[in-house]
């Protein structure tokens, strides 16, 4: 118990340093918020106009999408805030660097080293476009109380999921040094493809992001539970709720790799 | 002039030598090609075309846009930007020619290999897969390849034009970012520009994006012809014409500015 509030006190502290000195340059953090909400939300009004064009996609209404979009966008900012440290791309620049070397000659838990080690605020911006896209799809929700209460469950869920990616792309960068594109096939690809209704895709795609990597678990099966919409492909219901056991399962296998990697881990000697 | 083509030769081969990093990026491409594919098929449904554009010519467009990106150097390229933070470009004005021609015949190679290794080969991995549409007669593909060429140099002046932010602000990564990602949304880039509203059209033309993706690939998929094609490329060299002259400009003032500070 001790060690645990020691630690969350450590990693507050790591956090506040990070915050503190991206806010020293205020232009270039405001600049950097808005960039990325602009960004995502043209990305978003892009869409928005072909959906409107072709009456939605897969017999979903923009709106439906919308959900979606919104649920996968605040929840993949929420992640890329949280692990801006694993960003697979950056991380292997550390591990090249030998910074990363840095962090195993201290005292202290080197997982959390790395989470305090970095903490990009502007991701706001795209965690705000989310929430907002998400808070227009709203009304079209029956809302429940055991929808209102799973909800958050299910953003958590998708945060521990592409968290999961981030940690085993870097892991895999003790090796290859250089950042793997495969990863990003993953993390990037994974969101746009998470950004629409999954049965659109064919057999072999979806079985991919099924049984391989549980994307369809993370978006789909949920949406289909708030819009209370009907599966195509004939699911049964209760696989809406396997989004927290995904996530989680993702993280475990992630975090074993990663204390794997750590263990055997063998310096570039730059 | 010896000079300009030697250094395209010089970058072409530089670019040659990256073969894993292109394979892996060829990978992405192809990866969000097929996405993109599938969404456009979803969206397609029963309709057999939209726009003037068939289903076939919509997959087909997936594999284009990938298959441009490298060559184009769309995510992102901040080459001149770092130059500038870095100190090289002291030396690279002492060279015997225009720091834009240095830097475009250097561009133009690398947009060369790219073209054989992202843009060919992702055509033809398309072919493997989708019932894609080519050009057929010799005349088209010529003039695929002049509108290519232009797209490559168009694409070049704004990227060359929004690196020379770094001579003021030591912060222009962002400035950067954020016009790449207007070019992404305004170039056709993401989704074929005849598929969105007119209004949204209207306002895209009047910026040089869609002269750097969306006009290779209508060229490409001949949905242009008579005026309206001569209409396309004359509006591709317009806008060259402007952003040289542009960059030019700012390149000078930048300079002046460069060197006040001690360089």
């Amino acid at each position: 118990m001790r060690s645990l509030l020691d630690a969350l006190d450590l990693y507050r502290r790591l956090i506040g340093m990070q915050i503190r000195s991206e806010l020293a340059y205020r232009t270039s953090f405001v600049l950097g918020i808005l960039a990325q909400g602009l960004n995502n939300l043209a990305e978003f009004a892009t869409l928005a106009m072909i959906l409107s064009r072709f009456e939605g996609i897969g017999g979903w209404s923009l709106r439906e999408v919308a959900f979606l979009y919104g649920m996968v966008s605040a929840a993949f900012g929420l992640m890329d805030l949280i692990f801006s440290a694993f960003d697979p791309g950056t991380f292997g620049l550390d591990v090249r660097r030998g910074t990363f070397d840095r962090l195993l000659l201290r005292p202290t838990n080197v997982t959390l080293q790395v989470l305090g080690s970095k903490f990009l605020l502007r991701r706001l911006g795209r965690i705000g476009q989310g929430i907002a896209i998400l808070a227009v799809a709203a009304p079209r929700v029956s809302w429940t109380p055991l929808k209102v209460l799973y909800l958050p469950f299910v953003v958590i869920s998708i945060v521990l999921f592409f968290g999961a990616l981030f940690i085993i792309g870097s892991t895999i960068t003790f090796w290859t040094v250089e950042s793997v594109e495969a990863i990003n096939i993953l993390t990037y690809g994974g969101t746009e493809m998470m950004s629409y209704p999954m049965h659109i895709y064919g057999r072999g795609l979806r079985r991919f992001f099924t049984y391989i990597v549980p994307a369809i678990f993370m978006n789909y099966y949920p949406a289909l539970y708030f819009l209370d919409m009907p599966d195509p492909l004939g699911s049964p219901p209760y696989m809406a709720f396997l989004a927290p056991l995904a996530g989680i399962g993702m993280m475990a296998v992630a975090l074993a790799f990663w204390n794997y990697g750590i263990r055997h881990y063998a310096s570039t000697g730059s | 002039m010896r000079l300009f083509w030697r250094l395209i030769r010089q970058s072409f081969r530089l670019q040659l030598t990256y073969r894993a990093a292109n394979l892996a990026g060829l990978a992405t491409n192809f990866f969000f090609g097929l996405l993109r594919a599938a969404v456009l098929t979803a969206l397609y449904g029963a309709r057999t075309s939209v726009a003037g554009l068939t289903l076939q010519d919509a997959v087909t467009f997936t594999g284009l846009s990938q298959a441009t990106i490298a060559c184009l150097s769309f995510f992102g390229w901040y080459e001149v930007a770092d130059s500038v933070y870095t100190g090289e470009i002291a030396a690279d004005m002492l060279k015997p020619m225009g720091y834009f021609s240095y830097w475009l015949a250097r561009d133009l190679g690398r947009a060369g290999a790219s073209f054989l290794m992202r843009a060919v080969t992702m055509m033809l991995a398309y072919a493997l897969v989708f019932d894609i549409v080519a050009p057929r007669t010799a005349g088209h593909w010529v003039l695929l390849g002049l509108s290519l060429l232009l797209s490559v140099v168009v694409s070049f002046c704004w990227r060359f034009l929004v690196n020379l932010g770094a001579f003021w602000t030591p912060e222009a990564r962002g400035l950067i970012r954020l016009a790449f990602g207007a070019s992404w949304f305004m170039s056709g880039f993401l989704m074929p520009l005849r598929l969105f509203p007119d209004w949204f059209v209207r306002i895209c033309n009047l910026t040089p994006f869609p002269a750097m993706v969306n006009t290779v690939i209508e060229v490409y998929l001949g949905v242009l012809s008579g005026p309206a094609l001569l209409r396309a490329l004359l509006g591709q060299v317009f806008w060259i014409a402007i952003l040289t002259a542009l960059a030019q400009l700012i390149l000078r003032a930048g300079v002046r500015h460069l060197v006040i500070q001690g360089g």
